[in-house]
């Protein structure tokens, strides 16, 4: 099966390949224009995640889910979450303020992702709650 | 003039084909030809050529000239086409799978890398 | 009569395990969590496409006693060869990585042990099952295991069926949690993770290891739709799960763990368990055939001795390849990529890499030197075509959109 590619053929492609490459260019920009931002994203992300964070240690005490799963889940939710206040700094140059109110619930609901209360002697309620107020901020700035 | 009964094969049908010794056994493909001239006959294919070498000269003749300064030869097989009994999608080889050299990688690695790992020893 | 029943069993079993992988247990996790019912028109899609090309490659196979790989470097040489072997190298790699991942995921959700430990161990365990395993021993163990999909179907009964406010978006999906450029890149990684081209090669290699037949075809049919179809069902099960139970929750599945929680509503400990055990048993059944394939394929298109009812030593360049990309992709599970995510991307890579995969696979089916009278039949050939064209223009589109957006 050889192909003999005659010089017309060769003309034909590239003509084609410069359309299809324009038109494609097109369409990514047109995406790009009704994505949403960068930072509309991470937030979203942040704010899933902890809602996912939220519910894991919640069904935990309802003995849902083992300690086991619960502790393996956070730790992902640990290296998913971490970094995010530096990526909010810097993608947020337009939102300052909304950025300092979600770095402000941040902080605390981190400290509850790195270190969990997953047994009865101490007071996960709390933990959750701080879980589900940065989650909601997170999926509100996400979704303006 | 051919006999009608001979088969025809192009350059195109040898190349690439497999290599089958006489014990069964799969040693690699055809990565080359050579071929004569002659003065009542034309051209008559002599040699396949089989190894790294000949593989890499299929892309660029200077990548061969590289892998010829690394390998040096040692994987290199000319086979004369009077080894081949069968003709077809697989080339069956005369000798037995120790009679070629790059017949030989396989034992080559299991002799000196895979010996080394339990289970690899034949 | 009775051998043919039990073949026909196993080749459904290992359909069934062979659909659901790191790859489409990420993507219907995430369709269904972002998207509702939104992404399952193109897992109906790409289920009809692997269908076709699991009958194709199997009809090849049997009718022609030739495997995919030695097909391609016979018919077009090998300079073009190297072209759908780079591509499969390169997605694969990154592919076999995320089902080891995928693995030791499952097991750290057993254990509480941090999944990058496990990793290296799961590497070990796959290795010393292709070193040594038979295989029949590789194509049925796991897929048995992956019978535990069933459990999904279970657990949606268990939820109550779908609700009626979820079916509209069947065909008006919900952007509340998800971009555009997260449905494209789904659409995308969709299609790639289900119409693997590793599928092909290691479904092909089975049937020469089987010695299959001509008069195979009518085995072959029924082995491709029933069990694509039913792995199908798995995968979308897992899609309506995450739709009925995680995004009302506005958890998007970006990880693998949280798509246990799905399980965990209607079944406790025991469901979350249930969602590990098939995590572990569909990723371990892929991560062997990921491995299988690629070596399969440079075997057979360098004309080496191949097979794993071999010795180790008696196919030893075979299974030194084995190896060697075992630890291409332990490496790059040790950067520490989330699983879940390298799933996608390389399901992504695969998309776009699809029509280099498996154009050669189509002009093949259509030669009469190879398959006599069994050649493609008209609908198939257009019906592969467009599929393959979608599958480039939207992982094409999709991937500078995503890096661009910051996703990903």
């Amino acid at each position: 099966m050889s192909y003999l590619v005659k010089r017309g053929h060769i003309e034909m492609w590239q003509k084609s390949g410069t359309c299809i490459g324009l038109l494609l260019l097109l369409c990514i920009l047109a995406g790009c224009t009704i994505t949403d931002s960068a930072f509309a994203r991470t937030t979203g992300n942040a704010g899933s995640a902890f809602a996912a964070a939220m519910t894991t240690l919640a069904y935990e005490h309802e003995g849902k889910i083992t300690s086991a799963y619960a502790a393996s889940s956070f730790a992902d939710f640990q290296s998913e979450l971490t970094g995010t206040d530096q990526t909010l700094l810097a993608q947020g140059a337009a939102n300052t303020q909304t950025v300092r109110h979600l770095l402000a619930l941040y902080t605390p609901a981190m400290q509850v992702i790195d270190a969990p209360c997953l047994s009865n002697a101490c007071d996960w309620r709390t933990q959750d709650a701080l879980l589900q107020r940065a989650s909601q901020a997170f999926l509100e700035a996400g979704n303006t | 003039m051919l006999d009608p009964q001979d088969e025809v094969f192009s350059i195109r049908d040898i190349l690439d084909s497999q290599l089958l010794t006489s014990d069964g056994r799969r040693i690699g493909r055809v990565a080359d030809i050579e071929a004569e001239v002659r003065t009542d006959d034309g051209l008559i294919l002599t040699y396949l050529v089989a190894g790294p070498q000949a593989l890499a000269g299929r892309i660029n003749t200077h990548l061969r000239d590289l892998f010829r300064f690394f390998f040096r030869d040692r994987f290199e097989q000319r086979i004369p086409l009077s080894e081949v009994t069968k003709f077809g999608p697989t080339l069956h080889l005369r000798g037995k799978a120790k009679d070629y050299a790059v017949g030989q990688s396989d034992r080559w690695i299991a002799e000196h890398i895979l010996r080394w790992i339990p289970g690899g020893r034949l | 009569m009775k051998k043919q029943w039990t073949s026909i069993a196993l080749g459904i079993v290992t359909a069934i395990g062979g659909f659901l992988d790191a790859g489409t247990i990420a993507t219907s996790g995430e369709a269904g969590a972002k998207f509702g019912l939104g992404l399952v028109w193109i897992v109906l899609v790409a289920t009809v496409a692997v269908i076709l090309l699991v009958e194709m490659v199997g009809r090849f196979t049997a009718v022609s006693k030739k495997t995919y790989a030695e097909a391609i470097r016979e018919d077009f040489g090998f300079r073009f060869y190297l072209l759908p072997l780079a591509s499969e190298v390169i997605a694969e790699s990154m592919l076999l990585a995320a089902e080891l991942g995928g693995v030791a995921i499952a097991l750290s959700l057993f254990t509480g042990i941090s999944w990058h430990i496990l990793f290296p161990f799961v590497a070990l365990f796959v290795w010393i099952i292709i070193w040594r395993g038979s295989f029949d021993l590789i194509e049925n163990g796991p897929a048995l295991l992956g019978l535990v999909t069933l459990s999904f179907l279970a657990g949606i009964v268990a939820l109550g069926g779908i609700p009626a406010q979820l079916l509209p978006t069947l065909w008006h999906p919900s952007f509340q949690q998800g971009t555009v450029a997260d449905y494209l890149y789904l659409v995308a990684a969709i299609l790639g993770s289900t119409i693997s081209p590793y599928l092909l090669y290691f479904y092909s290699s089975g049937a020469r290891e089987e010695r299959w037949t001509g008069a195979s075809l009518l085995l072959n049919r029924v082995t491709a739709i029933v069990g694509m179809g039913f792995g199908s069902m798995g995968s979308l099960a897992l899609l309506v799960l995450a739709a009925i139970v995680l995004q009302p929750l506005n958890i998007s599945a970006s990880t693998l763990g949280e798509l246990g929680i799905a399980m965990a509503k209607p079944f406790g400990i025991v469901g979350s368990l249930l969602f590990a055990s098939v995590l572990f048993a569909t990723c371990l059944g892929a991560a062997l055939e990921v491995v299988l394939a690629v070596s399969y394929n440079i075997a057979q298109g360098f004309g080496w001795e191949w097979g794993e009812n071999k010795k180790p030593a008696e196919a030893a360049r075979f299974n030194l390849v084995m190896t060697i990309f075992l630890l291409i992709a332990v490496a790059i599970g040790l950067t520490g990529i989330d699983p879940l995510q390298l799933a996608l991307f390389a399901s992504t890579i695969i998309s776009l890499f699809l029509p280099i995969s498996l154009s050669p696979f189509l002009i093949l089916m259509n030669d009469p030197q190879y398959l006599g009278k069994k050649t493609n039949r008209r609908f198939t050939n257009i019906a592969m075509v467009c599929i393959l064209v979608l599958a480039f223009l939207v992982a094409l589109i999709s991937l500078p959109l995503e890096i661009i957006t910051g996703g990903g």
